[in-house]
């Protein structure tokens, strides 16, 4: 393949998911209110109308060799206390969620379910009678049940005080770096006004990772981020990537070997984590997690990379962080440079560049989070407009 | 997607502009409109125009009797202004129309929107497209003219609209934020800019932003120009000739500061190795680009920083479309069948 075709070809999957993610509109065709006769026929549905609905999700159920379902119990706590005495239909919305593997690459692909296989139909089926089952089988963060905006974003500067984590041949340090960069990008979300922005440091001091997921518990956070910096070993010094992870088991040996080392302090030994990663399995946590990382992965790498076409992109991927498996809530832990490069190491050592890294992460982060709000809108409006049918 | 449904489909290139919108359809239609929409203020306009919605020079022309929208004025949808939300719908349906699809035909349809409209706006632009096309996409303008020309990799297109003027750096990737840049100093600012000078210069004649810009549109230069520009206006009702050529130059001059520093601050922020080969492939488009003498005054402005080579398309009008009619028709299908 020549390279123009392979650039072509990067570039056509660039905008298909930049624009996957973009979330489609639910809205009928609107009638402009700015022409003069009224008496047109006005589509002003905000929502598709219930015959359609009820036959699309019909069509959904008998095609469901095709698509794998998920139902979300609407009905809430109220509807649970009934269902002892006398069974009543739950109302149920049933979101097909598409086969191909790259659909589920794509943050924000108007899916409120984990792409990875789900059993069987039956495993994903939960009525109002089992919601507490919801909550634990598919680890559904309580904000999302009942809609609540995310208000409290912890950020996590890795190491610090008597633990440097990597250092550059220059001398630079890791912990100055990641607590640089975090304080840039806390006064960056907070400029929004939307959040209130928290750090497990504020200065150079040794925190356990412990401790970093009980500040995070404490302060309710919605969401957690944590920020590191990549170092190779001295053969593979010249290389310089970013990746991204989420927790979950190892995709390969490296990222065993880093979550190894980032581990260090965290009282558990790798093996302790089998068994809670086999249990974690597919939560809508994890999924938010992934898109989340997605997210932020892309717009770090691809503006990093303008500046060095040398950078790697190592992607968003699982790996078993034991500060990522502790916070509840979605959560990433992000290298956002390699600092055994040398080149890198100098760009990391100006201020200029660690704010250029700090603006790519709060962008990545405010377009998860904006993307996120539009989809529960729409997923919001289905829901309420299925319930008010079932009525 | 299969063969069938492949072959069934109709795809269609649209420049969302602020001035002019294009459509460039794969049966060959090739359209413009001016970027205006028009709905009758009252039943008594709309009997007499006969229309719900007007489009383009026939809504300039009746613009009295219309409530008027320019729905991208300043390279964006002013926030919260349903109007041009609405306008911006009316606009695209009516593009469609004009590409003249064969009934029965899925469409699928790219959009290019100024580069600062696709930031703060694409979920409204996407929103308005999707009530008529089956797969439908949104880029940057400059990026549909650098996909329509090849120009993927090591280049900056200075896509010179109305309402502003956007650079894009491409590498061989989509566009991020970092490599793109909007300035507001664009064709308006010009008109807004020939029209003070006229008017400090002739009280007496009567000039107005529609007259500037159609002499700019006809004369406007940069530079040095061989020709005089004389233009007609009326003083006191009747039709005088005026020498406009040093006010033509100081007004499409007064952009180029502000271009030429954006693009040395843009390239600077590049990978030192690759900087060179995009100094000697800028690529100047847009309405903007017919500005005679453009390139080579560009070309001579950078000399004194890093030398640059600016070079202008042959097709402004239609290059944005027409871009982005290559990118719908070359998506993978199954990427396609997602969009």
């Amino acid at each position: 393949m020549s390279r123009h075709s392979e650039i072509k070809k990067t570039v056509l999957r660039g905008v298909y998911e930049d624009n996957a993610g973009i979330p489609r509109s639910t809205h009928g065709k609107r009638q402009s209110k700015f022409a003069a006769d009224s008496q047109e026929p006005v589509h002003s549905s905000r929502y598709p109308g219930k015959a359609v609905l009820v036959a699309v999700l019909g069509l959904v159920a008998l095609l469901g060799f095709n698509l794998r379902l998920v139902t979300v119990d609407v009905a809430g706590p109220a509807a649970m206390q009934v269902v002892e005495e006398q069974p009543l239909p739950s109302y149920r919305v049933q979101l097909p969620v598409p086969v191909s593997p790259v659909g589920a690459l794509i943050p924000g692909n108007d899916q409120l379910v984990s792409p990875e296989p789900i059993q069987s139909l039956d495993d994903a089926t939960i009525t109002s009678g089992r919601y507490d089952t919801m909550l634990t089988r598919l680890g559904m963060p309580m904000a999302d049940l009942f809609n609540l905006q995310v208000q409290t974003i912890v950020i996590d500067p890795g190491h610090g005080g008597i633990d440097p984590g990597a250092t550059g041949h220059l001398g630079l340090k890791e912990k100055d770096v990641v607590l640089d960069i975090a304080k840039r990008l806390r006064d960056k979300l907070a400029v929004t006004g939307k959040y209130r922005v928290l750090l497990t440091r504020e200065g150079d001091r040794k925190v356990f990772l412990k401790e970093r997921v009980a500040f995070a518990k404490e302060n309710r956070a919605d969401l957690f981020i944590s920020t590191h910096v990549n170092s190779l070993p001295p053969g593979a010094g010249s290389l310089n990537y970013v990746e991204t992870y989420y927790f979950g088991p190892h995709t390969d040996q490296r990222s065993l070997e880093l979550a190894e080392k980032e581990n260090r302090d965290s009282d558990y030994a790798m093996g302790d984590f089998r068994e809670v990663i086999a249990r974690i399995g597919d939560t809508l946590k994890t999924e938010e997690s992934k898109q989340l990382a997605n997210s932020i992965h892309k717009h770090l790498y691809n503006n990093m990379k303008r500046r060095n076409r040398g950078l790697i992109d190592a992607g968003a991927k699982t790996g078993p962080f034991m500060v990522l498996l502790g916070v509840e809530v979605p959560s990433v832990l992000i290298e956002v440079s390699c600092i055994s490069n040398k080149a890198e190491e100098a760009r990391l050592s100006t201020p200029e560049y660690r704010d250029r890294i700090a603006d790519y992460l709060k962008t990545g982060i405010v377009d998860y989070l904006e993307e996120r709000a539009h989809r529960r809108t729409i997923e919001g409006g289905i829901i309420q407009n299925v319930a008010k049918q079932e009525r | 997607m299969s063969p069938n449904k492949k072959d069934n489909m109709q795809y269609i290139g649209i420049d969302l502009g602020t001035s002019r919108s294009v459509v460039s359809a794969s049966n060959g239609n090739r359209k413009w409109v001016e970027s205006y929409v028009g709905w009758p203020k009252d039943f008594v306009a709309k009997k007499m125009l006969g229309k719900r919605v007007l489009f383009g020079s026939e809504a300039l022309e009746h613009r009295l009797a219309l409530n008027l929208s320019r729905p991208l004025q300043n390279g964006v949808l002013k926030e919260g202004t349903e109007r041009d939300e609405a306008a911006v719908q009316e606009l695209i349906g009516h593009l469609i129309e004009l590409a003249d699809v064969e009934p029965g035909k899925d469409i699928c349809v790219a959009v290019g929107v100024p580069a600062e409209a696709l930031k703060v706006n694409k979920i409204a632009i996407r929103n308005a497209i999707s009530e008529y096309a089956k797969n439908l996409m949104v880029v940057s303008e400059p990026f549909s003219v650098a996909y329509g020309l090849g120009t993927l990799d090591n280049t900056m297109i200075l896509d010179i609209g109305a309402g502003t003027v956007d650079f894009c750096i491409m590498h061989g990737t989509v566009p991020m934020e970092d490599d793109q840049r909007s300035i507001l100093m664009a064709g308006d600012y010009v008109d807004e800019q020939l029209l003070k000078l006229l008017t400090e210069k002739h009280p007496e004649a009567d000039f107005s932003l529609n007259m500037v810009r159609r002499f700019k549109e006809k004369h406007g230069f940069v530079g040095s120009s061989k020709r005089r520009v004389k233009v007609e206006a009326p003083v006191d009702g009747i039709f005088t000739e005026f020498d406009i050529t040093e006010e033509m130059r100081r007004a499409c001059e007064s952009p180029m500061p502000a271009i030429v520093e954006t693009v040395i601050d843009l390239i600077a922020g590049f990978d030192p190795e690759f900087q060179e080969s995009v100094r000697k492939n800028i690529i100047i488009a847009g309405g903007g680009s017919q500005l005679s003498g453009l390139d080579t005054f560009l070309t001579e402005a950078t000399k004194q920083f890093e030398p640059c080579k600016f070079t202008c398309i042959d097709d402004p009008l239609h290059a944005g479309a027409d871009g982005a009619l290559e990118l719908a028709a070359d998506m993978p299908e199954e990427f396609l069948e997602k969009l």
